[in-house]
């Protein structure tokens, strides 16, 4: 009796377990849909605040429910998700390879890609191959890239004109022996992980490649013991080999410590990027926007095509994923992210560089390095640091980590890189 | 007919010994075979799904290639083979040997400590508690605790140049191998104290007079450890061998992933966080799958000669 009792009590669970499934499925008729995103908060925890609430009040049936993640962390995050075809509704990548890497979890906006973004500067970062009639997997609403920011107060202390900073390869490395005679590191740098490959690594490229090599690059046909490639590894070794790093740079990250460094007051420069974290806005803070100057990363070959260039690239791409059951919702979402109300909240509240062009102008920041980034944005080229694939910029973050500590040639070096580009599944599909 | 009960008369030879006689079953007999199926079913289930499927999934995905997060084709062999050109696979199963021969450390140490705090040495109380706190505390705050405390300018070695030890204040975490022990170092002194209370449950259970009696004979400290201790232990320190060679790879992963990212360079990456780079940075599922079925070989080989001990030690009938 009792056991039969027991297997009724059973089988009506299992029945009702199976019906509340089945009805929490897709967009819901009568209720609000809450769409899952999943996002490291570029821009900040009270710009997300606010577009979540700006996006809920504008869309009474759909609520967002946001998974923060840090930066650093957000690939291990992102990728169990990916291989599991299960997680977010809505997630976000880095425009480049980053996001081509990982097309596949997210549905190709199509023909709607065009009218989306018909406010933005550009889109291409988002679309394969940065090309916007090849299919498009999501929406950008920032620009991104990276310049050298410096502490005023540390080149004036060292006998420099804060005014007219290093221009040039060599005024830099003048600069540095300065700087270090001054008691201060000269540029704040952390190896560990891969920002410095996406952040150094394009403002030395510009000084050798073309942008078709770029392109080349990003196909995986450009060589890695090609002599301008090797040379652009020459350079970068030589910012950690001739001390113009901080010592213990291999084995802490830029971010937070390469940062901290920086906002201690402790260097004179530190090379990071205009939006979302570490950008003019978090250093002003801590420094005083009076002391924080800007400047384009010293050139080293002026009469390069590319040398006097801003290596840009859209920002964090929001795309709707492929498992996600509300994908409709998710397309709102995304679409609104690209459109002027969000474009406003993005100046205002993440301090960043819009992308939408219909942005009241009257809202950019006054602050003087935002005022010269604007400047220096004025004149785009690709980015090559976007153009690795993940053991590219893997390899290279090591390899430089090895020939700082002095356990590796620069030739050696571009034989591991030529080895992570052949086994990068990514750039294999493509040849 | 008749039919006769006396015994039948061996047609072969008289001097075998009789074949025994089967006995009927008893009636309880399959009611407890069933019993004990359904006891040992809940476990079966679960390691059937959670442990046999996962790995027979890494086994048939580690013959597969993969673009990025897209589809996968057949590839034989080939992540296998590819293993064996790839530096960095080579490299994370030398720094795999390197952390291995650090066994005996993990082995003897919380041994030592175990019996210091058994004997009831000045301060026992207080060490009992105080090993085993590390233990509590998550493996990835320790990671980010001690990124601090290595810092080339941090407290470790602002205590070692204090003191006037200024050559022992390496940069810790930026040498090839100071890397590497440091890391092993780190790992050590988080798990060290599960194993203090591992031994010190074994310890429990040696009489009190044979270490007495030990004492009373004029044996000294490792000579009780090695003559008595040891010989009466045996089964705990096999036990605690098997976990730390199984474990030791495992309990390193979250230490590399807040201390050095498998750096500087490849001076700590090992093969676990290889297959994690791999697979969701690289995306590359196939590769990253063999090379996590290559370490289950790696640690497989490692423990069986420990478990195998274990075993004979568990069965061994007392004499």
């Amino acid at each position: 009796m009792f056991r039969r009792r027991l297997a009724g009590v059973l089988a009506a669970g299992m029945a009702a377990a199976a019906l509340l499934t089945a009805c929490g499925g897709d967009d819901a008729a009568d209720g609000p849909v809450t769409l899952k995103v999943l996002t490291w908060e570029p821009g900040g925890v009270e710009y997300w605040k606010q577009v979540k609430t700006s996006f809920e009040a504008g869309h009474q049936g759909i609520k967002l429910e946001m998974q923060s993640v840090p930066f650093d962390k957000y690939p291990e995050v992102q990728g169990p998700y990916i291989t599991s075809q299960s997680g977010p509704d809505v997630m976000a990548n880095n425009a480049g390879l980053e996001l081509f890497d990982r097309r596949g979890a997210y549905v190709p906006l199509g023909d709607k890609a065009a009218e989306i973004t018909k406010d933005l500067v550009t889109y291409s970062g988002a679309c394969e191959g940065f090309d916007t009639g090849k299919p498009c997997y999501g929406v950008p609403f920032s620009y991104q890239g990276n310049v050298l920011y410096y502490n005023k107060a540390v080149l004036t202390a060292a006998g420099l004109d804060p005014e007219q900073p290093p221009a040039t390869w060599d005024e830099f490395g003048a600069a540095c022996e300065a700087v270090k005679k001054a008691g201060k590191t000269c540029l704040a740098l952390g190896l560990s992980g891969t920002f410095p490959a996406y952040w150094d690594f394009p403002e030395i490229a510009r000084n050798y490649l073309s942008e078709d090599d770029i392109r080349a690059l990003l196909a995986g046909t450009l060589s890695w013991k090609d002599p301008k490639l090797v040379a652009v590894l020459g350079k970068l070794a030589e910012i950690t080999t001739k001390g113009w790093a901080n010592k213990n740079a291999p084995s802490i990250t830029m971010l937070p410590d390469g940062a901290d460094i920086f906002q201690r007051g402790d260097a004179a420069f530190a090379g990071t990027i205009i939006s979302d974290a570490v950008n003019w806005e978090a250093f002003g803070k801590a420094l005083g926007d009076d002391k924080l100057g800007v400047t384009r990363w010293p050139t080293i070959n002026p009469a390069a095509p590319l040398a006097g260039k801003f290596s840009g690239i859209e920002g964090a791409v929001y795309g709707v994923t492929q498992w996600s059951e509300k994908k409709q919702a998710g397309l709102e979402f995304i679409s609104w992210l690209a459109g002027k109300e969000n474009g406003e909240l993005w100046v205002k509240y993440g301090k960043g560089q819009p992308l939408n062009k219909t942005v009241d102008k009257a809202l950019l920041p006054s602050s003087p390095a935002f005022l010269k980034i604007q400047e220096l944005v004025a004149q785009p080229t690709l980015h090559a640091g976007v153009m690795l694939s993940g053991p590219e910029a893997d390899a290279l973050a090591r390899g430089w980590q090895q020939v700082t500590l002095g356990q590796l040639s620069v030739d050696k070096w571009a034989d591991q890189m030529q080895q992570a580009l052949e086994r990068s599944p990514t750039k294999k599909q493509g040849k | 007919m008749t039919i006769s009960t006396a015994p039948v008369s061996d047609p072969v030879g008289t001097d075998a010994p009789p074949a025994p006689a089967r006995r009927p079953p008893r009636p309880g007999r399959a009611r407890e075979w069933w019993l004990g199926a359904a006891l040992v079913l809940p476990a079966l289930v679960l390691a059937v799904l959670f442990k046999l499927v996962p790995l027979v999934r890494g086994v048939l995905t580690s013959f597969e290639s993969s673009s990025g997060f897209g589809g996968s084709e057949f590839a034989g062999a080939d992540n296998y083979t590819r293993m064996f050109d790839d530096p960095m696979v080579l490299t994370s199963f030398r720094n795999a040997l390197l952390v291995v021969a650090t066994l005996p450390v993990w082995i003897v140490l919380p041994l030592i400590l175990a019996l210091l705090i058994h004997q009831r040495s000045p301060g026992w109380k207080f060490f009992r508690a105080v090993y085993f706190v590390p233990y509590t505390i998550a493996p990835i705050v320790v990671g980010i605790m001690f990124r601090q405390i290595l810092a080339p300018d941090g407290p470790l070695n602002a205590l070692l140049r204090f003191v006037g030890l200024d050559p022992l204040a390496l940069e810790w975490l930026n040498g090839r191998y100071s890397a590497l022990f440091s890391l092993v170092a780190v790992a050590l002194w988080s798990f060290f104290g599960l194993g203090v209370m591992t031994y010190l449950a074994g310890l429990a259970t040696i009489p009190e007079e044979n270490l007495e009696a030990a004492y009373l004979d004029g044996a000294g400290f490792f000579r009780r450890l090695w003559s008595v201790v040891v010989p009466m232990l045996r089964p705990t320190v096999a036990y605690w061998s098997v976990l730390c060679a199984s474990g030791v790879l495992i309990w390193l992963f979250p230490l590399i992933y807040a201390l050095t990212q498998g750096g500087p360079g490849d001076a700590t990456m090992l093969p676990e966080y290889l297959v994690f780079l791999t697979t969701f940075q690289f995306l590359d599922r196939g590769y990253g799958s063999a090379i996590g079925i290559a370490l289950f070989v790696f640690v497989a080989v490692l423990s069986i000669f420990s478990v195998r001990h274990m075993f004979t030690e568990g069965t061994r009938k007392p004499r």
